[in-house]
């Protein structure tokens, strides 16, 4: 890999951390808005549900996110503050359909320190004033002028340092903010205050109250009638206003996210950290508030955000687990429960770690990441390709071939579905309750296998078999006519389309049918030389019923042939070279595009461009996309037209920018497929597998596919034995059944295909996983898995003992070898010359695999080297060590194997807190920290001095703006030969927004073009919220920011494909390129993830 | 995997109470159709290629002044200016208006620390009829009505309205 790297997003960020409900688009429409960390999406209510908008992306990390409603306005405005201290008010132009910058700003001070507990950002409920707490003891204000418009912002002194919560007040003459604090002693109190704007002061507020619960952490201010706040605590709730105090226990619990219900206030959701749903409610008189009412409703993901939509229904946003669309009934289920969870969002975050796997050994890397936190972790599968979501399907042996019919020429929808057995065939159909059952149609031959059928015009069916041609009617279903082939040939291969039928038979005779209102007339003969081997008629000129042109494939000199219809001339003949026949061919056009595809019979497809006038075949390609025969077929999604390659890899072929692509199906070995499109299963797919028969719906085109394996316990290390096949994790389970609760910290194992535990190891009281590797060692054949923990005592700062332990997979059981103690926790193990490197506190050390007398194993401490604060990463190549330490950033570590001794080489010198480290190449090396940054450091051997020599220089910086925990070399695309990109190493990281993202090293020429390029796009694409690309992607901490160097932004460039033509030729003026040339150059981008 | 499924028996609500309090959700009419469409992933990316930078005003900015340099002065116009309204109180109707004025005039010098001369000048020259109502607060045109005898209500512009008539 290099220098110049390309940082692209493979999976958007998915962690929800905020929504909020109003009419933003239009006055009349109402909107759920949806932060998803560095994206907004706004979604529209409508009376069939949520109907998704916009996906907007922010240049910065939202930290606050409000709907508000300035004075004399129709619809609310949007309030967006950033992590990085920029805050934006955007308005929805329904006109233009844009989103309007109304004001912007930067909200930062030369000082001040960032408070510990996060960004606070209310706006005045009568929009009087934005207030916003970011550093400690400052709480600034943004007042409105009585236009709405924005004036020069003020910071007001606050005398509480540890501040948990600030809202605004309703109902108040002034702007009254309540604040809930921790004094020094510990102690939670909330004070008021009004905030006088010219004073530019505040003035004390009407009430306080002090010594609350101990856990009091969130806020909720009433609307009017009733007014006042509601003082969540972990015990305890307590309504609190100038007049009235009012107080309930509570079932223990932190709650994590609330919604108002009632536009008065009287009903609130409650979501907990155990993902329990608990509804408030304020029982009032008139404006008296009588008292509190909590009342389980049920459970949830575990929610960071809840929104109350409409008629019952709820979004709840997680962090933790899928974000849910839910409905409150009235009468609970059989569990008790009022909770109906309808639908669910995919969310990957918190990614801790994954591994890449290649779990089915097609070519492509698949992602197995630790997704999720306590209750809701789960282990997510996510690959490149097209998932089919399987609705029905029945165990059928020996499947030959199947073909869709409807019952009249015009149905829209297929009623019957044929398959052919190679001594039946049998007929499906759909019946009045939708369910698949044996039919008949009267016509048709049974007893035989069916070569071809299709529906024909004037409402018939025809069904070709070995010896003849039947034209059946489709209501009557009786036979009209049948067309019987010469005495002593059979009919091979046949197909046929409304009007035509083209069949071969044995010793090379080609016969051409056409099809009448009851007749089937021969129309043509012809001889060839060799045996046919497949055949195609599908119409792709002006006439969708009848084709002017026939593909022939041929055995023995290995060739297909065109010939014209209906004279069966022969216009062009293509040896396809090689010794393998074509099995399947298929005429098609994509984009208006015609193609002539041709499957050979060891998975190669070969496609060429087709002149539909004269037949031509120029622009020949080449492609690998499995090692079985294949058979093509076309199918239509969403009304676009594609091909399904039935094959040991099934591949769905499609045309984007009128270039064809290729993707993967999530399914194995497929025979046979055809689109079967009835009412009851509407776009679906009849796909038939290994002894079995499914009806399915095909995903979204070139979408990563992601399956969710539920675990009920938290993932935090994965990694996969490609001998037992098997996946090992370090696990922790919470049990909240006991009045105490407690956590259990497992090591299991699970089976790569079922996903299922098949074996677990329990770890001793307070010792946690930390690491885990499937490695062998030198002299000894078998592959262990080893795991590193830690003793977490409470007592203790930082663990001071832990245990490597060497497992062993027998008979799908993990079987414990060898242990060895250390002196503290094991945050890293690497394979490493046949031994194991691990890290552990502040010491990298090296054990070796030594036979004892006694025939078992054991880990023998061979060497080490101290000097970091905590060697937290480590990744090794050849004799070097690449450690990512706590927060000294990276340093370079040699094994000399003559000294038996690891030593320093070099560090760098900045002050990184690391989060991930990897190694690109033999000199580079990539670093990510906790400020949300990427880095990429390189060894200096060519220095000079030895001071020059020991430093790490940065070579590379970036904002990638996501906490990445994970990088692993890999890719999640099928690296096609005869692609540019297939030479493009790339490395993949996981982060806690759910984001899959992809690192590619690209060749200097084309680096530099692509800056140039990105260059470009920022004067044309800008910034949601006047927020600058620039200083986003600008590497930024707590000591410096600068501008990034050697990254560009693949999402930034990518989206060029998405401008308009007129931006497109802006573009292409500037960069002195055509549009053409650009577009591919960013499309083959595009296929690297 | 298997506890998490069932709610804790503790916790278990009394069922009549729970649907009470679960009658008469708000409802607009949306989510209403029985058959809920679900429309997952397909959403469009907003490619933002028009001017985003806001109106001129309304790049914010924070008042830069020391917090407590700010309060001093602040206490001490205050002080000034409520010594004076103090006295104005009992004094006729036109200095009671220079008073007041004259605490605008020190808002606006506070609000535009930036030494903004203009406002300044329009500050000096209120002592002569204002004209330009528009620069005016609200609060303070209804002051000024007041003073006149006249509606406090409405809206701005016909606040300013009134005012010209007697003025102008």
């Amino acid at each position: 890999m290099s220098v110049w790297n390309y940082v692209v997003t493979a999976h958007k960020p998915t962690n929800v951390t905020h929504s909020c409900v109003g009419n933003f688009t239009s006055p009349q429409e109402l909107n759920l808005i949806v932060a998803k960390c560095t994206r907004i999406e706004i979604h529209l209510l409508t009376p069939q549900g949520l109907q998704p908008m916009l996906d907007v992306p922010i240049y910065g990390r939202i930290a606050t996110l409000e709907l508000f409603r300035p004075h004399g306005e129709a619809q609310d405005f949007l309030f967006i503050a950033t992590e990085r201290y920029k805050f934006c008010v955007l308005q929805w132009d329904a006109e233009i359909s844009e989103l309007v910058t109304r004001a912007m700003g930067d909200v930062s001070d030369r000082i001040g320190r960032p408070t510990d507990n996060g960004q606070i950002g209310i706006i005045d409920p009568d929009c009087r004033l934005i207030g916003l707490h970011l550093y400690d003891g400052l709480f600034k204000v943004i007042p409105f002028d009585n236009k709405g418009q924005l004036k020069e912002a003020f910071n007001i002194r606050l005398e509480e340092l540890q501040v948990l919560d600030i809202k605004f007040l309703y109902g108040c003459s002034k702007p009254t903010i309540v604040v809930l604090y921790q004094d020094n002693k510990d102690a939670r109190h909330v004070k008021t205050y009004e905030v006088a704007l010219k004073d530019k002061d505040f003035v004390e507020g009407p009430w306080s109250q002090n010594n609350l619960d101990n856990g009091a952490d969130l806020l909720i201010p009433v609307p009017p009638p009733l007014c006042g706040v509601l003082i969540i605590g972990e015990e305890t709730i307590v309504y609190c206003s100038a007049s009235t105090f009012k107080a309930i226990p509570t079932r223990p619990s932190i709650t994590k996210a609330y919604g108002r219900v009632d536009a008065d206030g009287s009903r609130y959701l409650l979501g907990d950290h155990a993902g329990l749903l608990q509804l408030l409610v304020i029982t009032h008189e008139k404006e008296k508030v009588t008292g509190l009412k909590i009342e389980l409703l049920g459970e949830t993901s575990i929610a960071s955000t809840i929104s109350y939509l409409d008629n019952a229904f709820v979004y709840v946003g997680s962090s933790y687990g899928d974000s849910q669309l839910i409905k409150l009934n009235l009468q609970p289920d059989a569990k008790g429960s009022y909770v109906e969870v309808l639908e669910r969002y995919v969310n990957l975050g918190p990614i801790v770690d994954f591994c890449v796997v290649d779990l089915e050994r097609q070519g492509q890397g698949q992602v197995v990441t630790c997704s999720g936190a306590y209750k809701d972790g789960s282990l997510r599968i996510v690959r490149n390709g097209i998932g089919i979501n399987e609705q029905a399907s029945v165990e059928l042996q020996g499947i030959k071939g199947m073909w869709s019919l409807r019952s009249y020429t015009d149905d829209p929808f297929d009623t019957f579905l044929v398959v052919s057995f190679i001594s039946e065939t049998r007929i499906l159909a759909m019946n009045l309750e939708d369910e698949l059952e044996e039919t008949e149609i009267e016509g048709f031959c049974s007893q035989v296998e069916t070569l071809f059928c299709h529906n024909a015009v004037y409402n018939q069916l025809v069904q070709v078999t070995a010896n003849s041609v039947r034209l059946v009617n489709s209501t009557s279903r009786e036979l009209r006519y049948e067309w019987k082939a010469p005495a002593g040939y059979s009919v091979n291969v046949a197909t046929a389309n409304a009007t035509q039928v083209l069949l071969a038979t044995g010793m090379g005779h080609l016969v051409y049918l056409e099809i009448g209102d009851g007749t089937v007339t021969e129309v043509k003969h012809a001889q060839m030389e060799y045996e046919i081997s497949c055949l195609d008629i599908n119409p792709i000129g002006e006439n969708p019923n009848y084709s002017q042109l026939a593909v022939v494939g041929m055995w023995t000199d290995i060739s297909v042939r065109i010939f014209s219809l209906p004279d069966l001339n022969l216009i062009t003949k293509e040896h396809l070279g090689g010794e393998i026949i074509p099995r399947s061919v298929l005429l098609c056009a994509f984009e208006g595009i015609t193609y002539l595809l041709c499957a050979l019979g060891d998975g190669h497809l070969l496609n060429f461009l087709l002149d539909i006038n004269t037949g031509e075949l120029t622009d020949r390609k080449k492609v690998s996309l499995g090692t079985q025969p294949i058979t093509l077929r076309t199918f239509s999604s969403k009304n676009t037209t594609h091909v399904f390659a039935a094959s040991d890899r099934p591949t769905v072929i499609y045309s984007s920018n009128k270039k064809l692509l290729y993707s993967n199906v999530n399914l194995k070995e497929v025979s046979h497929m055809c689109p079967f499109n009835s009412a009851a299963f509407p776009d679906s797919l009849a796909i038939a597998k290994e002894g079995e028969l499914t009806i399915g719906t095909i995903d979204d085109i070139q979408k990563l596919h992601i399956r969710s394996i539920p675990l009920g316990e938290h993932a935090r290390r994965i990694c996969h034995q490609e001998q037992t096949r098997t996946f090992a994790i370090c696990s922790l389970k919470y049990n909240q059944s006991s009045a105490e609760e407690s956590e259990m910290h497992f090591i299991r194992l699970l089976d790569d295909q079922t996903f299922e535990f098949i074996s677990s190891y329990a770890l001793d009281t307070f010792e946690y996983g930390l690491s885990i590797l499937s490695c062998s060692f030198s002299d000894d054949s078998n592959v262990y898995y080893c795991v590193g923990t830690a003793y977490v005592l409470p007592e203790e700062n930082e663990p001071s003992k832990g245990r490597i332990l060497v497992f062993i997979v027998e008979d799908g059981k993990l079987l414990l070898i060898a242990e060895k103690e250390t002196k503290g926790s094991v945050y890293s193990l690497n394979a490493f010359n046949g031994k194991l490197l691990a890290a552990i506190n502040q010491k990298i050390q090296l054990y070796k695999w030594m036979l004892r007398d006694d025939g078992t194993r054991e880990l023998q401490s061979e060497c080490g080297h101290h000097g970091h604060i905590l060697a937290l990463y480590v990744q090794t190549r050849g004799d070097f060590i690449v450690v990512g330490d706590l927060m000294k950033s990276i340093s370079l570590l040699i094994y000399k194997h003559e000294e038996g001794a690891i030593e320093e080489r070099a560090r760098d010198y900045n002050a990184n807190w690391m989060s991930a480290v990897e190694i690109l190449d033999d000199d580079i090396y990539l670093g990510a920290e906790n400020n949300f940054n990427l880095f990429t450091v390189r060894k200096n051997s060519e220095g000079a001095t030895d001071e020059e020599r020991g430093r790490l220089e940065v070579v590379g910086e970036y904002h990638v703006g996501e906490f990445v925990n994970r990088f692993r070399h890999g890719s999640l695309v099928m690296r096609l030969p005869d692609s540019d990109v297939g030479q493009i190493p790339t490395v993949i990281f996981g982060t806690v927004n759910g984001v899959i993202g992809v690192i590619a090293s690209l060749p200097h020429e084309q680096y530099l073009f692509l800056e140039k390029l990105q260059a470009n796009l920022r004067k044309v694409i800008k910034g949601v919220g006047g927020l600058s690309h620039e200083q986003w992607r600008s590497f930024n901490n707590e000591k410096k920011t600068v501008d990034a160097k050697n990254f560009l932004d693949g999402d930034l460039i990518e989206s060029f494909l998405d401008l308009s033509r007129s931006r497109m030729d802006e573009i292409s003026k500037a960069m002195g390129a055509s549009v053409e040339e650009l577009c591919k150059r960013v499309e083959e981008l595009t296929r690297l993830h | 995997m298997e506890g998490s499924s069932s709610l804790p028996s503790d916790s278990k609500p009394t069922a009549a109470g729970v649907s009470k309090y679960l009658t008469n959700l708000p409802s607009r009419g949306l989510f209403s159709s029985t058959v809920l469409s679900s429309n997952p992933g397909g959403m469009r990316v907003y490619v933002c290629d028009h001017n985003t930078l806001p109106p001129e005003d309304q790049l914010i900015k924070t008042n830069q002044t020391n917090i407590l340099i700010r309060s001093l002065t602040l206490k001490k116009q205050r002080g000034d200016s409520s010594s004076k309204d103090a006295k104005s109180t009992a004094a006729t109707e036109g200095s009671k208006k220079r008073a007041a004025e004259k605490a605008l005039d020190g808002r606006s010098k506070r609000a535009l620390t930036n030494t903004q001369i203009s406002s300044r000048q329009e500050g000096s020259n209120s002592r002569a009829p204002v004209k330009d109502f528009q620069g005016l607060t609200v609060e303070r045109l209804r002051a000024l009505l007041k003073e006149r005898g006249l509606s406090t209500r409405g809206k701005k512009d016909e606040l300013i309205a009134r005012l010209k008539g007697v003025v102008g």
